[in-house]
């Protein structure tokens, strides 16, 4: 094959044995509109222009790349780079494929965008798209996720979505996208559902791929030599894809996706304790498109368990599933424990404070930066800041203090 | 048939018993096709209806092989009273997939299937993975379903696979949500035809007999999914023994 980079943004949609477009007849239409759409704005200048200036003076881009010097002291090994998208607009990278697709949308003449979330970073990027473009917003949340990530739900009302909690299934990540997917099935015409990862039918995973893409790209201008290791957390995969894509052609460059172990790498036959589809997951076909899954013998699919809500899917994206085959991609998990323990330790070494998710990545190069020579470097992709994850974070660490303060507030008059 | 209609039962709820002596019910009255739903965790062309359905049959552990099962005393049954009712298993593909494609085909013709209404299957992956194909060679009908926005380009496609019957939904929207007929279904069926000859079936938001009486007006087979499962839950047996020509509303 000749360029992987062009393989996996291809018109098809299909990558090696997965992805593809395993969707009711009803929306078949509906994503051969957007696929169109999508490979004519790409070639559009105009269009690369808006998203250039939103990517700048809309969200704040390019994102820093840091060089972590008190970390890579401490761990007396390879050298640690941090590209921090939790400096976007909204606290995350997901606000560059909302960006994109909103663009997108409005250019389809869509009036309405809907959106799934879990960890509510994406949830808030497209509520915050949607005020920005003037569309109105429905946002699908998993009740749990609701109840978990609570000020990301007060931020996207504030902003004019409306929040709707998921009572079924599990009522995490996976249920708001089959609630989002019945909505769209119900309204194909004047809504855009803004996907927020690179899972789901074609040409969700390429496109977001595509809008992604900008934090490789700057990375490669921003690092003054070749980095050894890519390291992203994978969720659906889109803060991976973003990272890695640029860097894809390049044999010699190793990539590390990091899934969350969640409580250990156990499971009975209806929930699993983590979310780590490589580790326990086969191959199936659900929400339309063809990648692993955490499911039972018969095909039904696990519940799943993670610290953060934004990993704790049962699915993960096609392209990362055809990467893992190819070996292109090695995969690893860090559990909620070690997670919480890279999140001290970026705190208080780095003075940043991590997303859940994104301390999955860091976890993982606290483990692997030491077995390297000093001559090498890793570039970690923070995908996101913690202030979202105040409430489980204080109730992990047992924080008295902020209980108190949060309990006193309440009754406060 | 006295009765060109096609009803709907999850597997397994709200027990398997309760479905074995529904669908004899229906079979008794001339239903004329009777859909399995082979439940799934996450079945995305369905409403709150069949959802909760195939969520209470799970967790009471329903297993793809109870449903096979389920089948072959049906067929069983039928033979054995000459009833001329027709069953389909109807699910998602991950079901079949992780069954085996070629097995769960090979296994549902055996337990007397005449088709399978897979909507998640679109004839776009069948290079992939073969379904047309495998429902061929095992003698089974893949009900194709087509939607009020399928262009005409693809009803042209879809019309050189079809067999069986084409089931037209009829509005946007997934299963249940009762609502008043597309008041251009007319239309709509009329442009179905001009690429597929072959019967009609409409299904989608159907809960009385009005409504049904208004199908056969332009199309074959009346589908009527959710509203029966509702229904069956509160009124249970009584409904189903009266017989479908004399119940004005479900
Ligand atoms: C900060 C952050 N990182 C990562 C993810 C996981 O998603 P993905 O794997 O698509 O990057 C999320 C999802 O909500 C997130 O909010």
């Amino acid at each position: 094959m000749k360029s992987l980079k062009k393989y996996l943004i291809n018109k098809g949609g299909h990558f090696g044995i997965y992805g593809g477009r395993y969707v009711p007849e009803m929306l078949i239409p509906i994503m051969e509109e957007m696929e169109e759409a999508f490979y004519e704005a790409i070639k559009d200048k105009e269009f690369l222009k808006e998203l250039d200036d939103l990517y700048k003076n809309y969200s704040g881009r390019p994102t820093p790349l840091y060089f972590c010097e008190n970390l890579t002291k401490q761990l007396g090994g390879a050298k640690i780079y941090l590209k921090n998208e939790g400096l976007n607009h909204t606290g995350a990278h997901k606000i560059n494929h909302c960006l994109g697709q909103a663009l997108l949308a409005k250019k389809m003449g869509k009036k309405r965008l809907i959106a799934e979330t879990g960890a509510g970073q994406h949830g808030l990027a497209t509520a915050t798209v949607a005020a920005r473009f003037g569309l109105e917003c429905t946002v699908y949340m998993g009740k749990r996720d609701y109840m978990r990530q609570r000020p990301n739900v007060f931020f996207m009302e504030q902003l004019g979505a409306t929040v709707i909690p998921v009572e079924e299934g599990g009522q995490i990540l996976r249920d708001a996208i089959n609630a989002a997917l019945k909505d769209l099935i119900s309204n194909p015409e004047d809504t855009h559902y803004l996907l927020g990862t690179v899972c789901g039918p074609h040409p969700y995973p390429a496109m977001n791929t595509y809008f992604q893409k900008v934090v490789g790209e700057e990375v490669k201008k921003q690092l003054p030599v070749k980095p050894d290791y890519l390291v992203a957390c994978t969720g659906g995969g889109s803060n991976a894809m973003g990272l890695f894509y640029d860097f894809f052609d390049d044999k010699s460059i190793k990539m590390i996706g990091v899934e969350a172990g969640g409580k250990g790498i156990k499971e009975n036959k209806k929930k699993a304790q983590h979310a780590a589809r490589f580790e326990t997951g086969s191959v199936g076909v659900v929400e339309g498109f063809k990648s692993y899954f955490l499911q039972d013998e018969d095909g039904q699919i696990k519940e799943t368990h993670s610290i953060s809500a934004g990993l704790d899917y049962s699915g993960i994206g096609p392209q990362l599933a055809y990467l893992k085959d190819m070996k292109r991609i090695q995969f690893t998990y860090a559990t909620d424990v070690k997670v919480l323990e890279a999140y001290k330790v970026l705190a208080k070494t780095e003075g940043i404070i991590g997303a859940m998710e994104s301390c999955h990545a860091v976890a993982e190069v606290i483990k692997l930066a030491p077995t390297l020579p000093k001559s090498k470097t890793i570039v970690l992709n923070l995908s996101g800041r913690g202030d979202k994850d105040i409430f489980i974070v204080t109730k992990k660490l047992k924080d008295k203090k902020f209980q108190e303060f949060l309990t006193q507030h309440v009754h406060e008059k | 048939m006295k009765n060109r209609i096609m009803t709907h039962i999850v597997a397994g709820y709200p027990n398997m018993k309760e479905c074995e002596e529904r669908a004899i019910q229906f079979a008794r009255s001339g239903i004329e096709f009777v859909e399995i739903q082979i439940p799934f965790s996450d079945p995305v062309a369905d409403g709150p209806v069949i959802m909760k359905a195939c969520e209470h049959s799970l967790k009471a552990g329903t297993k793809t092989k109870d449903c096979f099962n389920l089948m072959k005393r049906l067929s069983k049954r039928f033979k054995e009273e000459k009833l001329e009712t027709k069953l389909l298993f109807m699910t998602y593909f991950n079901i079949s997939h992780k069954y085996g494609l070629k097995k769960f085909c090979k296994d549902a013709k055996q337990v007397g299937a005449y088709g399978l209404i897979i909507p998640d299957i679109p004839i776009d992956e069948e290079s992939h993975e073969g379904y047309l194909k495998e429902c061929k060679a095992n003698d089974l009908n893949p009900i194709q379903v087509i939607s009020p926005i399928t262009p005409d380009e693809r009803l042209n496609k879809i019309g050189k696979v079809a067999k069986g019957f084409v089931y037209c939904v009829s509005r946007y929207g997934t299963t249940g949500a009762k609502s008043d007929l597309n008041p251009k279904l007319k239309t709509y069926l009329g442009k179905v035809r001009k690429y597929i000859d072959l019967p009609l079936a409409v299904g989608f938001g159907i809960s009385n007999r009005a409504q049904i009486n208004a199908v056969h007006k332009h199309a074959e087979i009346a589908v009527i999914g959710s509203a029966l499962i509702e229904s069956s839950s509160q009124q249970s047996i009584n409904l189903f023994s009266v017989g479908f020509d004399v119940e004005e509303d479900f």
